[in-house]
C-alpha cells in the first residue's frame, strides 16, 4: 500500500520531536531569571532553613541532570507533577483550565474555518470586482488589527449588551442546566468572535490566494473547455487542489488551541489556559508551565502530523 | 462555401494594467470546413492562441471580445456562456501544449475522461468507465492506466490522455494549441501521426495552431499566417510553401531549417512585431520587410485574393483602386 513507510516515518517523527521539546522546555523554565523558592517563601522573615526546607520538598537541592532524569521518569508514569502554587496535581490545573478555554477558542477558530473559507473562496472567483476589493479590505483590515485592541474595541461597543469578563455570572445560585449554560455562552460569545475575527481574517486572505493560484492553473481551462459550469469546476477541480495550503493552515490553528489566547483570556478575563499559564511564569511554578508545554507541544505536533497525512491523502504526487 | 466553422471579423482586445487596451487580434476571419484542416501559423504572440480560446469562449474576464464565431451558421459567442456552453466538447473541443498542466494532478486520468462523458450524457457510472478505457486504448495507452495519476505519465502519454479526453463526445472540430511543443522529436512525430489518423478515422475537422511549419505541412490541407494580430496570408498549404505572397510568410518558410539545405545559418527575420497596445498606421509588417516601398508606410494592407483560396494583405499583390484613391 502507498504510504506505509510515509506514515511510520511522519509519526517516528513526531515523537522525536515531541521529545526534543520536553527537553528543551525542562531546561528552558530554569534557564529563566528568578527562583521559585523566592516566590514560595514569600512570607515576613522567612528563615533559611524554611527555604531550605521549601527546597527538598520540591526536590529542588538535587542537581539539575538528577531532576531532568526524575521529571522523565514521572512523565513516563503519566505523572506530571504537583504545582507549586496551588498544591494540586499539574494535571488537575490543566484539565480544569483546557475545560474552559476549547469550547471559546474552538468556537472562535471554527467561526473563521467556515467563513474564511467561504469569503475567500467567492472572493478569488470574483476576482477583480467591487465585492472582491471589499472582502480583501475587511479581511486585511482585521488580520492586522492587535488581537487585544480589537478585544478592547468589542468591549467598549458592547458593554450592557453582552456580558464583557468572566466565564459566568457569579450571582446566579443554582442556575438550571440551560440558564447556566445560556449564561456561559453569552459570556462566550465577545471573547470568540475576538479570535474569530481575527483568524477571519487570515483564513480569507490565504484561502483568496491558493484558490487564485488553482484557478490559474491549466486544468481550470481545461475543465471549462468540457463545458463545466462555474460552481463544478471550483467543486469538482479548483477546491481540492487549493485545499492543500488550507488544510495545514487548518491543522495548525487548531493545533494551537490549547494554548489559548493569553491576550484574549486577559482581556476577558476568561479563565483559561492561556491565563494559567501566564500566572505559572510570574510564579515560576515550574511542573505546571512544563505541563502547559507538554500539552501545547504534543497537540501542536500531533495536528502537524494530521496536516502531513491529510496532505498525503490530497495530494497523490507525494510519495515521501 | 459555408464552413462548420465561421470565425468573422473577431476582434479581442485586453484591458492592461495601466488602463490601456492591447488589440491582440485585429478582425480574423477564417472558415473551417467539415473534416479540413486548417493551420494557423505565426510568432509568439501573434494572437494565434488568442484566436483559438476565442472560439471557444475560453479568454479570461479581461479580454473584449467583437464579432462572431458561427457554427453551422449559428453564433456561438451571442449569448455569452449561456449560448457557447452546450457546444463545448460536444462540438468544439480543445488539446492545449502538450507542457502544459492539462490534467488535474489529484485526480485520475479516467476519471477526468468520464467527467466529460457523464457531463455530456454521453455515458454513465460503469458504462462511462468502460469508455473511457476504449477512447485511452484508441490513442494507444492501455486502458488500466487510467486509474493512474497524470504525473505518473510520461509527457506524451499525458498528451495521448489530453486527445483521449478531447474525443470523448465525439466532435466535429479539434483545436490543437502546440500539441506537440515541448515533447521531443520521437513523441512529436507520434502525437502528429495520432492526431492524423484520428482525424481521417472520425472526419474530425482540425484547428492546429502552432509555429512549427513543418507540422503545418506534414497535418494540414489548408494554412493561415497571423502577424500583429492580422490575418497576412491564407491558402492552400502548398501554395503557402511553393508560392507565398506576402514578404512575411516568404521569410518565415525561409527561416525553417533545411535538413539538406547548405546554409549553414538558419535565416531570421530581423526586429520583432510591433506592440499592439497602440494604434498602427500602414503595414504592420514594413519595418521588417525587404521589399517595402511607398504605400506601406502610410496605407493599411487589405486581404485580397490572388488565387483559388489564396489571399494575401500585401500591396505588393498591387494596390487596391479605393484604397489608392
Amino acid at each position: 500500500m502507498r504510504g506505509a513507510d510515509y506514515v511510520i516515518k511522519r509519526t517516528a517523527f513526531a515523537v522525536i520531536t515531541v521529545f526534543v521539546a520536553v527537553t528543551i522546555n525542562f531546561a528552558l523554565f530554569r534557564l529563566a531569571p528568578g527562583s521559585a523558592i523566592s516566590n514560595l517563601s514569600r512570607v515576613p522573615h522567612a528563615t533559611q532553613e524554611l527555604r531550605e526546607a521549601l527546597k527538598r520538598e520540591f526536590g529542588l537541592d538535587k542537581s539539575k541532570g538528577a531532576q531532568y532524569a526524575i521529571y522523565l521518569k514521572q512523565l513516563a508514569h503519566g505523572n506530571l507533577g504537583v504545582s507549586f502554587e496551588n498544591q494540586q496535581p499539574v494535571s488537575h490545573n490543566l484539565w480544569e483550565a483546557l475545560k474552559n478555554t476549547l469550547p471559546m477558542v474552538l468556537l472562535g477558530t471554527v467561526f473563521a474555518i467556515v467563513f474564511g473559507t467561504l469569503t475567500g473562496v467567492i472572493a478569488a472567483w470574483r476576482r477583480g470586482t467591487a465585492l472582491e476589493g471589499a472582502t480583501v479590505t475587511t479581511a486585511l483590515g482585521f488580520y492586522s488589527m492587535p488581537t487585544h485592541w480589537l478585544g478592547l474595541m468589542l468591549v467598549i461597543l458592547f458593554t450592557g449588551v453582552l456580558p464583557t469578563g468572566g466565564m459566568a455570572n457569579d450571582f446566579l445560585i443554582n442556575p438550571s442546566f440551560w440558564t447556566h449554560l445560556k449564561d456561559v455562552l453569552s459570556h462566550m460569545v465577545l471573547p470568540s468572535l475576538t479570535l474569530g475575527l481575527v483568524l477571519y481574517g487570515e483564513y480569507t486572505l490565504i484561502v483568496r490566494s491558493a484558490m487564485l493560484e488553482t484557478l490559474g492553473e491549466d486544468y481550470i481551462l481545461t475543465a471549462r473547455a468540457k463545458g463545466l459550469k462555474p460552481w463544478a469546476i471550483v467543486r469538482k477541480h479548483a477546491l481540492r487542489n487549493a485545499m492543500l495550503p488550507i488544510a495545514t493552515l487548518v491543522a495548525l490553528s487548531l493545533g494551537y488551541i490549547v494554548a489559548g489566547a493569553i491576550l484574549i483570556e486577559t482581556v476577558f478575563s476568561w479563565p483559561g489556559i492561556g491565563r494559567a499559564v501566564y500566572d505559572a511564569v510570574l510564579q515560576r511554578d515550574y511542573p505546571m508551565l512544563q505541563g502547559a508545554f507538554l500539552l501545547l507541544t504534543i497537540s501542536v505536533v500531533f495536528f502537524n502530523l494530521v496536516a502531513d497525512l491529510l496532505y498525503f491523502k490530497l495530494d497523490p504526487r507525494i510519495t515521501t | 462555401m459555408t464552413g462548420l466553422l465561421e470565425v468573422e471579423d473577431l476582434h479581442v482586445w485586453f484591458d492592461l494594467q495601466d488602463g490601456g487596451e492591447l488589440h491582440a487580434v485585429q478582425g480574423v476571419s477564417l472558415s473551417v470546413e467539415p473534416g479540413e484542416r486548417l493551420g494557423l501559423v505565426g510568432e509568439s504572440g501573434c494572437g494565434k492562441t488568442t484566436t483559438a480560446l476565442a472560439v471557444m469562449g475560453l479568454l479570461p474576464p479581461s479580454a473584449s471580445v467583437a464579432g462572431r464565431v458561427l457554427l453551422d451558421g449559428e453564433d456561438i459567442l451571442a449569448g455569452g456562456e449561456s449560448t457557447i456552453r452546450p457546444h463545448r466538447w460536444v462540438d468544439v473541443a480543445i488539446v492545449f501544449q502538450g507542457a502544459m498542466n492539462a490534467l488535474n494532478p489529484v485526480r485520475t486520468v479516467a476519471s477526468q475522461i468520464v467527467e466529460a462523458l457523464e457531463l455530456h450524457g454521453r455515458a454513465r457510472g460503469a458504462q462511462a468507465r468502460a469508455e473511457a478505457g476504449e477512447l485511452l486504448e484508441s490513442v494507444g495507452i492501455p486502458a488500466g492506466r487510467g486509474e493512474r495519476f497524470p504525473h505518473e505519465l510520461s509527457g506524451g502519454m499525458r498528451q495521448r490522455a489530453a486527445i483521449a479526453m478531447a474525443l470523448s463526445c465525439r466532435p466535429r472540430i479539434l483545436i490543437a494549441d502546440e500539441p506537440t511543443t515541448a515533447l521531443d522529436v520521437m513523441v512529436q512525430a507520434q502525437i502528429l501521426e495520432l492526431l492524423d489518423a484520428l482525424c481521417r478515422d472520425f472526419g474530425l475537422a482540425l484547428l492546429l495552431v502552432t509555429h512549427d511549419l513543418p507540422v503545418v505541412a506534414q497535418l494540414c490541407d489548408q494554412g493561415t499566417v497571423m502577424y500583429a494580430g492580422e490575418i497576412v496570408e491564407r491558402g492552400s498549404v502548398d501554395d503557402l510553401f511553393h508560392a507565398p505572397r506576402h514578404p512575411y510568410s516568404r521569410l518565415l518558410f525561409a527561416a525553417t531549417p533545411d535538413l539538406d539545405g547548405e546554409g549553414d545559418e538558419v535565416a531570421s527575420i530581423p526586429g520583432a512585431p510591433p506592440r499592439l497596445d497602440r494604434p498602427l498606421a500602414g503595414c504592420p509588417f514594413r519595418p521588417r520587410c525587404d521589399s517595402a516601398f511607398s504605400p506601406c508606410a502610410s496605407l493599411r494592407p487589405r486581404l485580397q485574393t490572388v488565387g483559388d483560396r489564396h489571399a494575401a494583405a500585401c500591396h505588393l499583390n498591387g494596390v487596391p483602386a479605393e484604397a489608392a484613391r
